[in-house]
C-alpha cells in the first residue's frame, strides 16, 4: 500500500500539532495579551496616576541614588525612565550573569519605593509568552522548539488541506460535530495564515542567535558583545578596569541625549557603576518604522564624555530587526494592533479546534471503552484550553483582592494563576468530559465578568476619576466573559442543532464524516454520558 | 492617518471578499438559495479581486511599502473573518453589508487622502 504525499503530510500535521498544541495554545494567548502589555500593567497598578509631566533627568538621578545605596557593586543597572503612560521608574540590576535579575519600582518624583501594589503586571504574561515562567534558557528553548514544530505543522497543514480555496469561507457549524470542528480549524488557520506564518517565523528569528549561536561564536571567537557592537545593535561598552570610581550625575546626560534624538528616551543603562571605567548608555524608543532598532548613545561614566552612538545598520541587521519589529508590532496604531490581537486569538482558536478535532475524530463507537491515551488527551485539552482563561481571570482578580501590603504579593499573584489553572486541569481528569468543558468555560466566563465589578468595588473612586481610565480594559474583560459564556453554552453539545438540511448528494465527504457522531448520538443515554 | 486608511482598507477588502464568497456555488446558495449563473459568478469573481487589489493599492499608496502590505493583510484577515461569520450566522446579510461597505469606502477616501 503506497502512502501518498498528502497522507503522510496529514499524519505529520496531526501528530506534530498534538504534541506542541497545549504549549502553543498558552503561548498564543499570552502573546496576544502581550500586545496590550502596557495597558495590563497600568490596570494592575491602579495607584499610579498617569498624565502629569515628570522630569526624566531628576528621576534618573533619584534612581542612581537608590541603586548606589542598594547595589553599589552591581555589574549593571537598568533604569526604565517614567513615561506619560507609565509614571514610575522601573529598576533592574544584576550582580552577575547567573543569579536572577533584581527589580524595584520607584516613585519618579521622590525616589522612594513606589506606592503601587507589588505585581508583575503585563510583564508576567509577556515573559510567559516566551519563557513559560521557567528558567529563561529552558523556557526559551522549549518555546523555540514548539515554534519550529509550529512551522512544520503550518506547512504540512497547507498541504493537507485539499480544498483551501473552495472552502476558504466555509464554516458548516450545523453539519456534523467533526465537520464543524474541521471547518473551524480550517477557517481560523487559513484566514489568518499570513499572520501565523509570519509570527512563527519571526518568533524563531527573534531568538535565533540563541538557538544557533555557532556562526557568531566562530566569527567573533566567542566574543558575542563584539558581534552586537559591529552589527550596530549596541554601542561599545568598556570592560571594568578594577579601580573604584563613581559616576557623574545622570540628569545632564539625559538632557544631552534628549536634545540629540527626537524619539522618547526609555532607558538608561549603567555598566560597572562602581568602576572607574563605567559606561552609561541612553536607549531610545525605536523610530516609526518596521525595524525594531533602538537608537543609543554611550557616555563615559566618570566624565560624562560621549563615547559613541549606534551607527547605521547594514541590510542584514535591518531585515532581522524588521522581523522582530513585525513580531512585536510596536509600530501598529490602536486599530492595527487590535487586528494583530485578533489574529493571535485566531491562532489560539486554530490550535484549540485542532486539539479538539483530534479527539472528536477518534471518538470511540457506542459501547466501546475509550482508551487511556484518548481520555488523557481529552482531559489535557480541557486543562490547557479552558484552564488557561480561568488562570488568567484568577490572576487579574488576585491583583484586586489580595491585600496591598501582603509580603511576596507579586509571587502570590503568579501562584494563584498557576494554582487556578492546575485545579481546572485536575478537575478535568475527574469530571465527565463534556461537563468538564461546560463547567470550566462557565467558570472562566463568570470570573471574567466579575473582574470589572470587583475592580470597581476595590479601587473605588480611583477607577472613575480622570477620563474613565479603565473603561477599555473593563470592556475587554466583559467581552471575554461573554465569549467564554457562548463557548460554554456551545460546548457540551453532542450534536448539531436540528435544521432542515438541503439534501447532500451521496458520497460527498461531508456525509461520510457525518456518519460517526450521528450514530453515536443515537446510542443509549448511559453510553453517551460516559463519553 | 492610519485608522481611517485601515477603515478604507477594511471596507474594500470586505466588499471584495464578500463578492468572491458569493461567486462560489455553496455560498451563493446560502445567501440566495440558488447557484449563480455562470456570467454572474464570473462578474462577482472579477469584482472580488478588484476590491482586494484596490485595497492593496490604497494601503500602499497611503501607507507606503513599509506598512501598507502589513495593514492590507491585517484588514483582509479581519474582513474575511466577518464574511465567514455572516455566512454562517446571517447569510442573507452578506450582500447588503458588502454593498454598504462600498459607499463607506468612498466616504473614507477623502479623509484618508487628506490625513
Amino acid at each position: 500500500m503506497r502512502q501518498g504525499f498528502r497522507q503522510s503530510m496529514a499524519w505529520l500535521h496531526t501528530w506534530s500539532g498534538l504534541v506542541v498544541g497545549w504549549v502553543l495554545f498558552a503561548v498564543f494567548v499570552t502573546g496576544a495579551a502581550s500586545y496590550y502589555r502596557a495597558e495590563i500593567s497600568e490596570w494592575m497598578r491602579p495607584e499610579l496616576q498617569t498624565g502629569a509631566p515628570i522630569d526624566a533627568g531628576r528621576a534618573a538621578d533619584l534612581a542612581a541614588d537608590y541603586l548606589r545605596a542598594k547595589a553599589p557593586a552591581a555589574q549593571g543597572w537598568f533604569i526604565g525612565l517614567p513615561q506619560p503612560d507609565k509614571p514610575v521608574t522601573e529598576l533592574y540590576w544584576w550582580n552577575d550573569l547567573v543569579s536572577p535579575l533584581q527589580h524595584a519600582l520607584l516613585d519618579p518624583r521622590t525616589g522612594a519605593p513606589s506606592p503601587a501594589r507589588d505585581t508583575q503586571g503585563g510583564d508576567f504574561l509577556y515573559r510567559f509568552h516566551f519563557e513559560l515562567n521557567m528558567p529563561p534558557l529552558w523556557g526559551r528553548w522549549i518555546v523555540g522548539l514548539c515554534a519550529m514544530v509550529l512551522l512544520v505543522a503550518l506547512v504540512s497543514g497547507i498541504v493537507t488541506h485539499r480544498r483551501i480555496f473552495a472552502d476558504f469561507f466555509t464554516f458548516r457549524r450545523r453539519k456534523s460535530l467533526q465537520r464543524g470542528w474541521l471547518d473551524a480549524h480550517n477557517v481560523t488557520g487559513v484566514l489568518a495564515l499570513p499572520f501565523h506564518l509570519m509570527i512563527a517565523y519571526t518568533g524563531i528569528v527573534t531568538l535565533a542567535p540563541m538557538y544557533v549561536p555557532w556562526g557568531i561564536t566562530a566569527a567573533f571567537k566567542g566574543d558575542e558583545t563584539r558581534f552586537f557592537v559591529e552589527a550596530g545593535l549596541s554601542p561599545e561598552v568598556r570592560l571594568p578596569v578594577g579601580k573604584p570610581g563613581s559616576i557623574v550625575s545622570l540628569a545632564p546626560l539625559v538632557a544631552t541625549a534628549q536634545a540629540r534624538v527626537s524619539e522618547p528616551l526609555e532607558h538608561v543603562a549603567v555598566y560597572n557603576p562602581g568602576d572607574a571605567a563605567a559606561t552609561i548608555v541612553t536607549i531610545f524608543e525605536e523610530p516609526k518604522g518596521l525595524a525594531h532598532l533602538h537608537p543609543q548613545i554611550a557616555f563615559d561614566g566618570a566624565t560624562g564624555a560621549e563615547l559613541g552612538t549606534t551607527g547605521l545598520v547594514r541590510p542584514a541587521t535591518r531585515i532581522s530587526a524588521a522581523f522582530v519589529g513585525l513580531h512585536e508590532a510596536h509600530f501598529a496604531g490602536p486599530a492595527l494592533r487590535a487586528l494583530f490581537f485578533l489574529c493571535g486569538l485566531m491562532g489560539a482558536a486554530a490550535i484549540a479546534s485542532g486539539l479538539i478535532l483530534w479527539s472528536v475524530a477518534r471518538l470511540p463507537k457506542a459501547g466501546e471503552r475509550p482508551g487511556l491515551g484518548f481520555r488523557l488527551v481529552r482531559a489535557l485539552n480541557v486543562g490547557a484550553v479552558a484552564g488557561l482563561p480561568v488562570g488568567l481571570a484568577a490572576y487579574f482578580l488576585a491583583n484586586r483582592l489580595l491585600p496591598v501590603g501582603v509580603a511576596g504579593r507579586a509571587d502570590l499573584e503568579v501562584r494563584i494563576f498557576f494554582g487556578a489553572w492546575a485545579a481546572i486541569a485536575l478537575a478535568a481528569l475527574l469530571r465527565p468530559h463534556l461537563r468538564a468543558w461546560r463547567e470550566a468555560l462557565g467558570l472562566a466566563s463568570l470570573l471574567f465578568l466579575a473582574i470589572p465589578v470587583v475592580s470597581a468595588l476595590t479601587t473605588g473612586a480611583q477607577a472613575f476619576d480622570g477620563a474613565a481610565r479603565f473603561l477599555g480594559f473593563d470592556a475587554a474583560m466583559l467581552a471575554t466573559g461573554l465569549l467564554l459564556a457562548f463557548a460554554a453554552s456551545e460546548a457540551g453539545r453532542t450534536r448539531p442543532p436540528r435544521r432542515a438540511e438541503p439534501a447532500v448528494p451521496a458520497g460527498r465527504p461531508a456525509q461520510r464524516a457525518a456518519g460517526t457522531p450521528q450514530a453515536r448520538s443515537a446510542a443509549p443515554a448511559p453510553a453517551r454520558r460516559r463519553a | 492617518m492610519t485608522p481611517i486608511v485601515l477603515a478604507l482598507n477594511f471596507a474594500l477588502s470586505f466588499a471584495g471578499l464578500a463578492a468572491l464568497a458569493l461567486s462560489l456555488d455553496r455560498h451563493h446558495r446560502d445567501a440566495f438559495l440558488s447557484r449563480p449563473p455562470k456570467a454572474r459568478a464570473r462578474g462577482l469573481r472579477v469584482a472580488g479581486w478588484a476590491g482586494i487589489l484596490l485595497s492593496l493599492a490604497a494601503s500602499v499608496a497611503l501607507e507606503g511599502w513599509n506598512f501598507g502590505p502589513v495593514q492590507w493583510i491585517g484588514a483582509l484577515t479581519g474582513a474575511s473573518l466577518l464574511v465567514v461569520a455572516l455566512l454562517s450566522y446571517r447569510p442573507g446579510w452578506l450582500r447588503p453589508a458588502a454593498l454598504a461597505a462600498l459607499p463607506l469606502a468612498l466616504i473614507a477616501l477623502p479623509f484618508a487622502l487628506r490625513g
